[in-house]
C-alpha cells in the first residue's frame, strides 16, 4: 500500500529568480535557509513521488480552455518554459503515470473530475520551489494544478476536499509507495492590479496562525478575506489541498517573511 | 470582461520568437489578431487601465514586462498616473 510521509508548502514568485540580486542580504539568508529547511524535511520523507499543487500561469492552459484542475499523469513534464528560468537544471522532470493514473481514476470515481494532461509544462510556480529546496534526489512529480488564475476558481471548500481525495488515493494504491504532497504559491501578493507591490502581513500572519491551529474557521475567514488580499492570495488554495492531504493536523511554520523586493508574503510550511 | 484576441496576443507574446518579432514590427504581428480599432489604439499608447479592463491581470503584467516596462512605471500607469 502507498503511504503518505507529508505535506508540505513554500511560496513562488517571478521575482524570487530575476530580482534575486536585489533582495537584502538578512532577507536572502532567511529565504535561501527556509527553502533548504523545507528541502530536507522533505528529503529526510524520502518520498518517491511528490504531488506539487500549483496554478498553471498561463503556460499550458488559455482561454480557450482553462481546467479548474488538471493531473498529469505523463512519463514526464517539460521544464520551466520561461525565459528567465531556463538556468532550472531539469529540461525534462520524470513524472509517476502510474500513481498518476490512479489518483486520476480515483477521482472519477468518487465524483471530482479533473481534467487530464500526458505532457504539461511545469513553470516556475512548481520548478522555483523544487530549484531553491535543493533536494539530494529529486522524486518523481506528478503535478497536479488549480487553477487560482483566472475566474471562476474552484471552491476553497473543495481544495480541501482535493487534499482527502489524495490522502485515500495515496492510501490505497496497492503498491508499496512513499508519496509526499508540495503546495506552492501565496502568500498574500497582487499581479497586474492597482495594488500590485501590496503584501498584507496582517492576513498572512493569521492564515499561517489558523492553518497552524487547524482552526475550523480556516475556510470561511479565506472566503471572507481573499478578494480584498490581491490576486496572487488565490494561491492559497494550493495550502489548502496540502492541509486536506495531511488531515486538517496543523502544520509547523518553518518561515514567514514579506518581501518587498519580489512582492510577495513568503510562507514556508511543513505539517504535522 | 475579456477580450479573446488581446487575451490571446499577450499569451502568444510570451514565446521569445514572437516577442522578437512584436519588436522588430509590431503592425504585421497586430494584424493576425482580430483587435477593435480602440483597443488597437490602446496598445499602441501602452494605455494600461484601458487594456486592464479587458484581460487578465497576470497576462497584462507580462504583456509590459516583455515590452521592456519597469514595475514601477506599469504600476503607476495601472493607477492611472
Amino acid at each position: 500500500m502507498g503511504k503518505f510521509v507529508g505535506s508540505f508548502a513554500a511560496s513562488h514568485g517571478p521575482l524570487l529568480v530575476r530580482e534575486w540580486e536585489a533582495v537584502p542580504a538578512d532577507q536572502k539568508d532567511r529565504l535561501t535557509k527556509a527553502f533548504q529547511t523545507l528541502g530536507r524535511k522533505l528529503g529526510a520523507a524520502q518520498p518517491d513521488v511528490l504531488v506539487v499543487v500549483s496554478p498553471d500561469h498561463w503556460s499550458n492552459f488559455f482561454l480557450d480552455n482553462y481546467p479548474a484542475v488538471c493531473i498529469g499523469v505523463g512519463d514526464s513534464s517539460e521544464g520551466p518554459p520561461e525565459p528567465w528560468m531556463q538556468a532550472f537544471p531539469q529540461r525534462e522532470i520524470p513524472g509517476h503515470p502510474e500513481f498518476a493514473l490512479h489518483l486520476l481514476n480515483q477521482s472519477m470515481k468518487d465524483g471530482f473530475e479533473p481534467s487530464v494532461s500526458h505532457r504539461l509544462k511545469l513553470d516556475h510556480g512548481v520548478c522555483i520551489p523544487l530549484w531553491r529546496m535543493q533536494l539530494d534526489e529529486m522524486p518523481a512529480i506528478v503535478p497536479m494544478l488549480v487553477n487560482s488564475i483566472e475566474p471562476p476558481m474552484p471552491s476553497l471548500a473543495r481544495c480541501l476536499q482535493w487534499g482527502t481525495l489524495i490522502r485515500n488515493s495515496i492510501e490505497t494504491y496497492p503498491e508499496p509507495l512513499r508519496v509526499a504532497v508540495l503546495a506552492t504559491g501565496g502568500l498574500s501578493h497582487s499581479i497586474g492590479e492597482k495594488t500590485m507591490g501590496a503584501i498584507h502581513e496582517d492576513f498572512d500572519r493569521e492564515t499561517i496562525r489558523l492553518f497552524a491551529s487547524s482552526d475550523k474557521s480556516l475556510v470561511h475567514f479565506l472566503e471572507k478575506e481573499l478578494p480584498s488580499r490581491g490576486n496572487g492570495s488565490e494561491e492559497v488554495r494550493n495550502w489548502l489541498v496540502a492541509h486536506g492531504a495531511a488531515g486538517g493536523r496543523g502544520f509547523e511554520l518553518v518561515d514567514y517573511l514579506p518581501v518587498p523586493t519580489v512582492i510577495v508574503g513568503c510562507g514556508f510550511a511543513s505539517w504535522r | 470582461m475579456r477580450d479573446y484576441w488581446l487575451s490571446k496576443l499577450f499569451f502568444d507574446l510570451q514565446s521569445p520568437a514572437l516577442a522578437a518579432e512584436f519588436k522588430a514590427s509590431r503592425d504585421s504581428v497586430l494584424a493576425r489578431y482580430s483587435l477593435s480599432p480602440e483597443v488597437r489604439d490602446a496598445i499602441g499608447e501602452n494605455n494600461v487601465p484601458f487594456l486592464a479592463q479587458r484581460t487578465n491581470a497576470y497576462l497584462l503584467r507580462y504583456y509590459f514586462f516583455a515590452t521592456g516596462m519597469k514595475d514601477a512605471e506599469f504600476i503607476r500607469r495601472l493607477r492611472g498616473g
